[in-house]
């Protein structure tokens, strides 16, 4: 299927920047996303009011949580998890003002779980700023028998539902925040190619 | 020839056994696609408000001889997995749209077979072909045993992708699909236009996309278009879903030199789009057509043009389209069928 032609489907993640003419501003970060926030807070601030959750990965050796702590003074809020900080913006959204704009960084995984948070509210995915930072880790939504897995580093992956061997294609769905994978043998049951660690 | 007087309708599999086949006035009616020798992706978008009588184009919605059992075959499928069935919350407006045209179309271009009556709100919906009588309430959608696209998506040939146009864009939010050239309606549920063709080579890099989109932002109430689609299948299976991969893909290498001709189809979508009143919605049917390379070539001339394009198909598009393991395979069957005279413009059969 790969003959270099790039497949649209496939989200682009730029570097946080500051935007302009919002009514406040939510940042919400982890593990590696932290080098994001940082970097996010070296720009000018905005005047209007700044929230910040993060959560550092507690399996990775560098924590930004200390650093982060020490460079934004107020409306920052440190989570154990990056499920707490999921929790935290959940029950923290209702008091969003109407022209918020919102700021992600961390896994591919973790990002679309935050925007599917913010789109009980109405927020559109394209209006959320992106940092996609540390891991190029997919999560791969098998399509036979619809289980995703998260954090999948290689060409081929064994789906943790059906035990099929997947290709992952490079076609993302928003709403399910995965990539599509399709059993890789299926003409050929068994031919299975090696798999390569590409989404280190 | 008046095919809704005349209508008989085929028991026949496209599964299993694939005891499906063409009559010879089905070959002739058959969308072929191809005007050259040569093909790209283009717009290629016409008016859809009728057709030649007899040909697939004359009526909003096409009913023919696979009718019964291509409503038979979705069923099986959704049985299967109710996941090919998708409706996002706020589209109900868009399904009770999706009542009233499909309803409204069948009954006015084949009364032998539909009836409509409409008194007020309360309609009384006979479907002969499939045996369904159905009174209930126009809008009040516990007055039918399912959901009311899905009701009438199963009594409709082809699949039916409802998309919602909001942001200028537009988004494929509810769809019946059942019989779909690997594309999977539960992935791609939600996604924006351009997402959606997000695996399509060449069209982009042609602009296509950006073109059909700003058109389709402005398609009116009551003009519908139309464009035609293909691809080609092993076997005549209409259900040749991602999800069922593993049951289709070993089909792909079955074909041999010895039947090629038969196991091989071109598969024609015929894809309308239509603007619902309600919702603004647009109905986006892919309807399917198919018939094996045999079949075409009762016509020298389909045999002739097939075997031409086969040839210069772009590689990309041949890989995209799955056709790799057995297009030469098909060029070498219908060689002898090829003097090299040259074929004029159309599509047409003789």
């Amino acid at each position: 299927m790969e003959r270099g032609y790039w497949i649209r489907s496939k989200p682009l993640y730029d570097s946080l920047v500051w935007k302009q003419h919002a009514t406040g501003h939510v940042v919400i970060a982890e593990g590696e996303g932290g080098i994001a926030v940082l970097k996010l807070f070296q720009q000018m601030c905005p005047r209007e009011p700044i929230k910040l959750l993060f959560a550092d990965d507690t399996s990775a050796t560098k924590k930004y949580a200390d650093i982060i702590t020490k460079l934004v003074p107020e409306g920052l809020q440190v989570c154990e998890s990056g499920e707490a900080v999921l929790a935290a913006l959940r029950e923290q959204l209702p008091d969003c003002l109407m022209g918020t704009q919102f700021y992600v960084a961390g896994s591919e995984a973790f990002i679309w779980a935050v925007i599917e948070e913010l789109k009980v509210y109405g927020v559109q995915d394209r209006n959320v700023e992106k940092e996609l930072s540390g891991t190029l880790a997919r999560s791969v939504y098998c399509v036979h028998c619809k289980t995703t897995d998260k954090d999948v580093h290689h060409s081929i992956h064994q789906c943790s539902g059906c035990g099929r061997h997947l290709f992952v294609r490079d076609h993302f769905s928003r709403r399910l925040g995965a990539y599509m994978g399709v059993m890789v043998d299926a003409e050929e049951p068994g031919n299975i190619p090696a798999a390569e660690e590409i989404y280190p | 020839m008046n095919m809704a007087k005349n209508l008989a309708f085929k028991q026949e599999t496209f599964r299993d056994d694939y005891t499906y086949s063409n009559s010879a006035e089905a070959i002739r009616r058959f969308p072929f696609p191809f005007a050259e020798d040569e093909y790209m992706y283009s717009v290629n978008i016409e008016q859809h408000n009728g057709g030649a009588p007899g040909s697939v184009f004359e009526h909003a919605i096409d009913v023919d001889e696979h009718y019964v059992a291509e409503c038979a075959d979705r069923a099986l499928v959704l049985e299967d997995d109710p996941l090919r069935y998708i409706a996002l919350p706020h589209m109900m407006d868009a399904q009770w749209d999706m009542v009233e045209l499909v309803m409204d179309s069948l009954s006015t271009d084949y009364p032998e077979q539909f009836k409509l009556t409409k008194d007020g709100d309360n309609w009384h919906w006979i479907n002969k072909p499939l045996g369904i009588d159905q009174k209930f309430v126009f809008g009040d959608e516990s007055t039918l045993p399912m959901q009311p696209f899905e009701f009438v998506g199963r009594q409709v040939q082809g699949d039916w992708i409802i998309l919602d146009q909001r942001d200028d864009d537009l988004f494929a939010d509810m769809g019946i699909v059942t019989s779909q050239a690997d594309w999977s309606m539960a992935f791609d549920a939600g996604m924006s236009f351009k997402e959606w063709h997000g695996p399509v080579p060449q069209a982009n890099e042609l602009g296509i996309f950006d073109r059909a989109l700003k058109y389709l932002l402005h398609l009116q109430y009551g003009s519908p278009v139309r464009r035609l689609n293909w691809t080609m299948t092993v076997n005549p299976r209409l259900d040749t879903s991602p999800e069922n991969y593993p049951l289709w893909g070993p089909d792909n290498v079955s074909v041999t030199p010895e039947n090629v001709g038969d196991k091989v189809h071109l598969r024609v979508e015929l894809q309308a789009l239509f603007r619902l009143p309600r919702s603004n919605a647009i109905a986006f049917s892919v309807r399917g057509y198919l018939a094996s390379v045999n079949e075409l070539a009762t016509y020298p001339r389909w045999a002739k043009r097939l075997r031409r394009v086969l040839t210069n198909l772009h590689p990309d598009l041949s890989e995209y389209k799955g056709l790799d393991f057995y297009r030469q395979m098909v060029i070498d069957h219908l060689a002898p069928m090829d003097d090299g005279t040259e074929l004029e413009l159309g599509t047409h059969p003789e």
